[in-house]
């Protein structure tokens, strides 16, 4: 009762802010968007102990959660909750710069797009997967242009192309997966993952073979993997800090866990190794062109674009790693560069807000200038390349060790090695920007000059909501709560590690 | 009756004459329907002959610098034309004893060499449209030759030889292989190999005087007289050959004779005649709808053609034969 | 020797060989508008398919699809997209990057592409024959070629688009009882990116000035 309800309310409430964010007045969307956000990831939790005891729990056909999707929909919410009361400072910041017809936009297209990141973990079948990750699409590719300047329209309309000829791919994927059931199930039936993981032994395999690698690149051009990846870093650089904190911390880990339902069913049909080398090949693509990039980078909302390639190399490599401890690693790296992510994302917006500018050579001295909020990047970066006690520490060496378990001991050594290159990149930056002490050392920009940057916060609301992202990378990286290592061992037993 | 059935050789000399006779006679069709179609009263049916008749009265004139091989060309050229319906199922259903002296590549290969005779012919005018004329034909003929290729692949891997006659009985033996896609591409590539080796528009105006835009038309500029008339006589040949292979052996080889009997040859002879000028009319038809494309465009349509013969292998590879 | 497919196999083959070489012609059309008119054929192509398929093996949910495709694709999608034209005053697209004899040669290689891996993998289906699966696929690959290589919005719009059809194509073939429900969402899908498409190409055309993709060329690295 109290799952159908919770499940009802996260599918529901989301829309109706944002409807209501369009009528009523901002002050009440504003508020009404933080509300949603908090109550979605107060729901997801809630809903955990119902997942760990029962594996699957739904109302209807339509909805339903298992371990799996129940980790994704605690990443997405709790980048929802942070990332409204984030956008409310960062408004606020803007101050009259913004309309109240932007505002009211900008709410509601932030409530869509995380209703449609949502709605793509809680719904049970693959279709209704591909449909609500295609408004997922539409929704962020209009948000990414609503800045309406000569980048965000070319980010925008990159964006909007590139992810829709990769999501013309899955439904084609989703249309052959759908074709090997039917030799199952016969010609008219739903594609819910229960029913498609009990024949999935049946399946012809070159069918599955085929939707599989369809599906991987599909999904896998909205989840940032090489070469696949073009559009991520123009659309997470282009767009207003909120959003780029949404793409990159919570729709790719939902293109991830598309990819993740697809890779059950081949397993089941086709054994482990066939859907591992696929990813293991896209994974280390990625991995390697992200430490590489990262190198060169000289804007900083890129250099975290480019972070989130690598991030997702890395989930890919884990996975195809096998072991149950790899699995345990990239779901809880799922979870902690969620939250990572979109601080550094929060933290990087206030940096640029202050100098006026992405270039990081004109940015000096930023701790110094924001002294709460560039401190929290500074970690939250830290937390990015894998530095305890954060959470991406503990989901690496998960990983690491199950590479080294499974005895893909060479594999292991190149992503040791590429996570370090990347670590050296992202630290170099770091000190360059935020920790020169001296802020008139910086190269003077055109407009606003560096020694003009004044001391202090942007917004309140903006150290608290990093501040939240930081708590959340810390207890994942300290002591994640008991429950939640039950939820993701389900997970991981759910993703077929071998019996 | 004296016998019942006609001596294979006999059809076989019956199918040759058909092709010489009709051909002035289906380009006369033509020549009038397409003036109708442009509101014009047009030539009459059978002017085609007279032309001829009064070109053979003429005196032939060659300039000084021309060798015999100006005057060599226009025969060797309608010699080729008058050995290729000994290869291609005209009359008959069943081959006849020189049909199997060449396959659809052999036949191919004799038309190439008529167009090549022409064209050197035309060079070694001396006169510099006409050379034009030669070395364009020669050019897009080769731009166009893969497309035949392809068609002659399609053809020889639905039948498994490559008999023009295996083709047209198979087109017979089904109705569904009318329909089968890698013969429809197949068909329609061929017909605009055709449109292109008969100088028609888009490729060519065949009627106009413009010599710029000319190809096929150009060569025989310099020619006259009986050189001439067999040059013209030689190119309706060539026409109506290539009618009765896309009409017999791709498009409806019906109305052939099965038998040697006479009354079925002779019968056969007005249905080719008819295919071809109903085919003629569609030809006509195609002149009037659109205009002659860019010289430098032709690749274009070059490369439509090309596109549907190679998509007519692949669909036959993916089952679709 | 070849077995001769039946007349319906036959008929869908070449149904499905129609919309393959109106991608192709698109990938020629010079006049944007042009371009649309043949989205729109080839819409209708794709919607006679599935009438054809909806007689022809008595799948009744095809009917209603196709009805839903005709509205959409047919007469919807062409009718914005003109109109987002008209309000745009550019006629021709940019030059493409390669000529028309090269693109059409590219494109084929990569339908043989599409047309070999799909032979390769022996999916067979009850509804539709297997050529017509190969077809589709050439069809979506034909499309990224129509992506890549035209350089205006409205050609990129409409290579996606027409993607879609490819799609749907396939999903005739072997997805033809997917539940209607399904493909209703599928189409809603579709109407919603074709409103996203025609809002950021505005928002292009507002900033630009003109429909090509040429001066998107600023962000990099």
């Amino acid at each position: 009762m109290i799952v159908s309800s919770a499940l009802i309310t996260l599918v529901v409430v989301p829309l109706l802010v944002a409807i209501a964010s369009l009528l009523l007045p901002v002050r009440a969307s504003k508020a009404l968007s933080v509300l949603s956000g908090v109550a979605s990831f107060g729901l997801s939790l809630v809903l955990i102990p119902a997942v760990v005891h029962h594996l699957r729990v739904g109302t209807g056909d339509v909805l339903s959660v298992d371990a799996l999707s129940m980790v994704f929909l605690v990443a997405t919410s709790f980048v929802y909750a942070i990332t409204a009361l984030y956008a409310v400072g960062y408004l606020h910041a803007a101050g009259s710069a913004v309309g109240t017809r932007y505002t009211r936009r900008f709410f509601a297209g932030i409530n869509v797009f995380c209703w449609a990141m949502m709605v793509a973990t809680l719904v049970n079948g693959l279709a209704l997967l591909w449909v609500a990750i295609e408004i997922t699409t539409v929704v962020s590719a209009l948000l990414v242009a609503i800045d309406d300047t000569d980048g965000a329209s070319e980010a925008s309309w990159k964006y909007l192309l590139i992810a829709s000829m990769g999501l013309g791919i899955a439904l084609l994927a989703t249309i052959i997966m759908y074709y090997a059931g039917s030799t199952v199930f016969g010609s008219a039936y739903d594609l819910s993952y229960v029913k498609l993981l009990a024949g999935a032994m049946h399946f012809p395999p070159n069918a599955v073979r085929l939707a599989f690698v369809l599906a991987v690149l599909g999904f896998g051009t909205k989840m940032g993997l090489a070469p696949v990846h073009t559009w991520l870093p123009d659309a997470h650089s282009e767009a207003p800090t909120p959003i780029s904190a949404l793409l990159s911390g919570a729709l790719l880990a939902v293109s991830f866990y598309a990819i993740l339902r697809y890779f059950q069913i081949a397993e089941r049909a086709l054994g482990p190794t066939f859907p591992r080398n696929v990813l293991l090949v896209f994974g280390l693509a990625s991995l390697l062109l992200a430490a590489l990039y990262v190198l060169r980078q000289r804007d900083l909302k890129r250099l975290l674009a480019y972070s989130s390639v690598e991030h997702m190399g890395i989930l890919a490599i884990g996975m195809s790693f096998g072991a149950s401890i790899a699995i345990v690693g990239v779901l809880l790296q799922v979870l902690a560069h969620a939250a990572a992510k979109s601080t550094a994302f929060f933290g990087a917006g206030s940096v640029v807000r202050k100098f006026t500018s992405k270039d990081m050579t004109r940015i000096r001295g930023a701790v110094g200038v924001l002294p709460w909020s560039g401190t929290m990047l500074v970690l939250a970066i830290l937390a990015l390349s894998g530095m305890p006690p954060f959470g991406i520490f503990r989901s690496e060496f998960f990983i690491v060790s199950g590479g080294l378990a499974s005895s893909h001991d060479a594999v292991t050594v190149v992503l040791v090695g590429l996570v370090t290159l990347a670590f050296l990149g992202i630290s170099w930056f770091t000190i360059q920007t935020m920790l020169t002490p001296d802020a008139t050392t910086a190269r003077p920009g055109p407009g606003a000059a560096a020694a003009t940057v004044q001391k202090g916060e942007v917004s309140r609301l903006i150290v608290v909501a990093m501040a939240l992202g930081i708590l959340a990378l810390a207890v994942l990286g300290v002591h994640p709560p008991a429950e939640l290592s039950t939820l993701l061992a389900h997970a991981a037993r759910e993703l077929g590690a071998p019996k | 009756m004296t016998f019942s059935v006609m001596a294979p050789q006999g059809i076989q000399v019956l199918q040759v004459a058909t092709i010489v006779v009709g051909a002035p006679l289906v380009s006369g069709v033509i020549a009038h329907v397409e003036a109708r179609l442009q509101g014009r009263r047009g030539p009459r049916i059978l002017q085609p002959y007279y032309d001829l008749s009064k070109l053979f009265c003429k005196e032939t004139l060659v300039t000084e610098e021309s060798s015999w091989v100006f005057l060599a060309g226009p025969v060797v050229a309608f010699g080729c034309y008058l050995v290729v319906p000994l290869l291609i199922p005209v009359l008959t259903t069943y081959g006849l004893p020189l049909g199997y002296m060449g396959d659809i590549m052999g036949g191919g290969l004799i038309l190439a060499l008529a167009g090549f005779a022409v064209a050197l012919a035309s060079t070694e005018s001396g006169a510099p449209y006409a050379q034009l004329g030669g070395s364009r034909a020669m050019t897009f003929g080769a731009l166009i030759e893969p497309t035949v290729l392809f068609v002659v692949f399609v053809v020889a891997l639905i039948t498994g030889t490559d008999l023009p006659y295996a083709m047209a009985a198979t087109v017979r033996s089904s109705s569904s292989e009318i329909v089968s896609p890698a013969h429809v591409l197949a068909a329609i590539a061929f017909f605009l190999v055709v449109l292109s080796d008969t100088g028609r528009i888009p490729v060519e105006t065949h009627a106009g005087t413009l010599e710029l835009g000319m190809i096929d038309e150009a060569r025989t500029l310099e020619h006259s007289g009986s050189s001439l008339a067999l040059l013209q006589w030689g190119s309706a040949m060539k026409q109506l050959i290539l009618y009765t292979i896309l009409i017999n052996v791709l498009v409806a080889p019906w109305g052939l004779a099965a038998t040697g009997t006479p009354r079925a040859v002779l019968l056969a002879i007005p249905a080719l005649l008819g295919k071809a000028i109903a085919l003629g009319c569609v030809f006509a038809v195609v002149d009037n709808l659109f205009s002659k494309l860019r010289l430098f465009k032709i690749t274009e349509f070059v490369a439509a053609a090309f596109l549907l013969s190679v998509l007519a292998v692949f669909v036959f590879y993916a089952g679709g034969g | 020797m070849h077995t001769v497919p039946s007349t319906f196999a036959g008929v869908a083959d070449v149904v499905a060989i129609l919309v393959l070489l109106t991608e192709f012609a698109m990938l020629r059309a010079p006049l944007l508008r042009s371009q649309v008119r043949l989205y729109a054929f080839q819409s209708l192509v794709v919607t006679g398919l599935a009438l054809y398929v909806a007689v022809a093996r008595h799948v009744d949910g095809l009917y209603a699809l196709a009805a839903f495709s005709f509205a959409l694709k047919v007469v919807l999608v062409p009718g914005v997209i003109l109109r987002l034209l008209r309000g745009a005053d550019a006629d021709l697209s940019g030059s493409p990057v390669f000529g028309v004899a090269t693109m059409t040669l590219v494109a084929l290689g990569v339908s043989a592409f599409g047309f070999f891996t799909v032979g390769a993998l022996h999916v067979h289906s009850t509804v539709l024959p297997t050529p017509a699966l190969a077809i589709a696929v050439a069809v979506v690959l034909v499309a990224f070629v129509l992506i890549v290589l035209r350089s205006d919005v409205v050609s990129q719009a409409i290579g996606f688009f027409s993607l879609e059809n490819g799609v749907s194509v396939a999903s005739l073939v072997v997805a033809s009882g997917l539940p209607l429900v399904v493909d209703v969402a599928f189409l809603f899908d579709l109407l919603v990116a074709v409103v996203a498409f025609g809002v950021i190409m505005r928002v292009h055309h507002g900033r630009k000035r003109t429909l090509s993709t040429d001066l998107l060329d600023q962000l990099k690295g």
